[in-house]
């Protein structure tokens, strides 16, 4: 049991910390609601209710969709795209999709590689792409999440603010909406860009994010 | 787990933006015709409790405010409702002839603004009766 729980620690303690932060992102986001239901004259509102309101539910997807976004676009994105002396690159050279070979899959599938690497076709081509798949399915879904929560907060805002309510279609254009989603997108973007250029000169000893700390900055794609 | 992943988006935006409106819309459609029936019958003090504390505040500057209600400019003959929006702790119901602004309260949906038109350009509705 114990040592089961060393072996999952990773995937344990950030499920157990996601867990305690959206916690308290509902504690302080509730706060933060009923202050603003306070100054406009209006009720407090129970934390249950606040907890299944647009409002936390758009603050909460507006933040997910960024972040499978951001794995999305660095698991395919690394395909292709190279940064010499990042660990988290592939050499020079080796971009795309490489060989059966090299990846180990259909006539090169070994003992232990999962089912559908071995038998070939398009359960192959689909495993091929799974995790790629995975992070862009739950991005696109997490958005159309926040699209739907957010504007329904922002017809509650437009409301106390006695304006018509607008449609979800018309929401998709308004700058709410685009300011929501660009402010997490560009977070992203510039903790990769800044994490792959970070990790050519930098290191963290132990850490398979980083080059083992005596590894030159021209080598890539080695892990620690 | 991708498939729990996704019915958690799937529950979150359904949980928090379409949670069922249709008894609130009701509630809130009842509220807006009790105001204009309390005023036909000139019973400001019905009126009053169907108010927002800041409304009713703010209607009660000069006067009581069951007094004072019913000297405001609002609507003789506001018409039957013609659309609700109900979104979380706010709602708006449309009648032929007027336009009433809810907010929800612990006892139900009170009368934030009455009376109201719209401006147009962008710029919220001007209305005779607000906190």
């Amino acid at each position: 049991m114990r040592r089961r729980l060393r072996d999952n620690s990773l995937g344990l303690v950030f499920g157990g910390l996601f867990l305690v932060v959206l916690g308290l992102q509902a504690l302080a986001g509730h706060a933060d609601f009923n202050q603003r239901q306070l100054t406009e004259g209006l009720p407090p509102i129970s934390l249950g209710r606040y907890v299944t309101s647009a409002s936390f539910g758009a603050d909460v997807a507006e933040n997910w969709q960024s972040e499978y976004l951001q794995f999305f676009l660095y698991v395919v994105l690394t395909v292709f795209l190279i940064q010499k002396g990042s660990p988290e690159s592939k050499a020079p050279g080796q971009s795309g999709l490489e060989s059966d070979k090299e990846q180990k899959i259909g006539a090169y599938a070994e003992e232990q590689s999962p089912r559908w690497a071995r038998t070939g076709g398009w359960r192959t081509r689909l495993y091929s792409n799974s995790l790629g798949f995975a992070m862009g399915v739950i991005f696109l879904g997490s958005w159309l999440a926040q699209s739907i929560a957010g504007a329904a907060a922002f017809n509650e805002e437009r409301l106390g603010d006695q304006h018509d309510p607008v449609s979800w279609a018309r929401y998709l254009t308004e700058p709410d909406f685009w300011n929501r989603t660009l402010q997490n997108w560009q977070s992203e973007l510039l903790a990769v860009a800044s994490f792959a250029i970070l990790a050519i000169y930098l290191r963290q000893r132990g850490s398979p994010e980083s080059k083992p700390v005596g590894t030159p900055h021209t080598a890539t794609g080695i892990e620690g | 787990m991708i498939r729990s992943v996704l019915a958690g988006v799937t529950a979150l935006a359904l949980l928090t933006a379409c949670s069922p409106a249709g008894g609130r819309e009701q509630a809130a459609d009842e509220v807006a015709e009790r105001l204009y029936a309390a005023l036909g019958a000139s019973d400001g003090r019905a009126a009053c409790d169907l108010l927002a504390p800041d409304t009713a505040a703010s209607v009660a500057d000069d006067q009581p405010c069951a007094e004072a209600i019913l000297d405001e400019d609002l609507p003789d003959q506001p018409g039957r409702v013609t659309r609700t929006a109900v979104y979380g702790q706010q709602a708006q119901v449309k009648l032929a002839g007027d336009t009433v602004f809810l907010a929800a309260f612990p006892g139900g949906w009170r009368v934030v603004a009455a009376g109201c038109t719209a401006r147009g350009g962008g710029r919220p509705y001007d209305c005779e009766l607000e906190g």
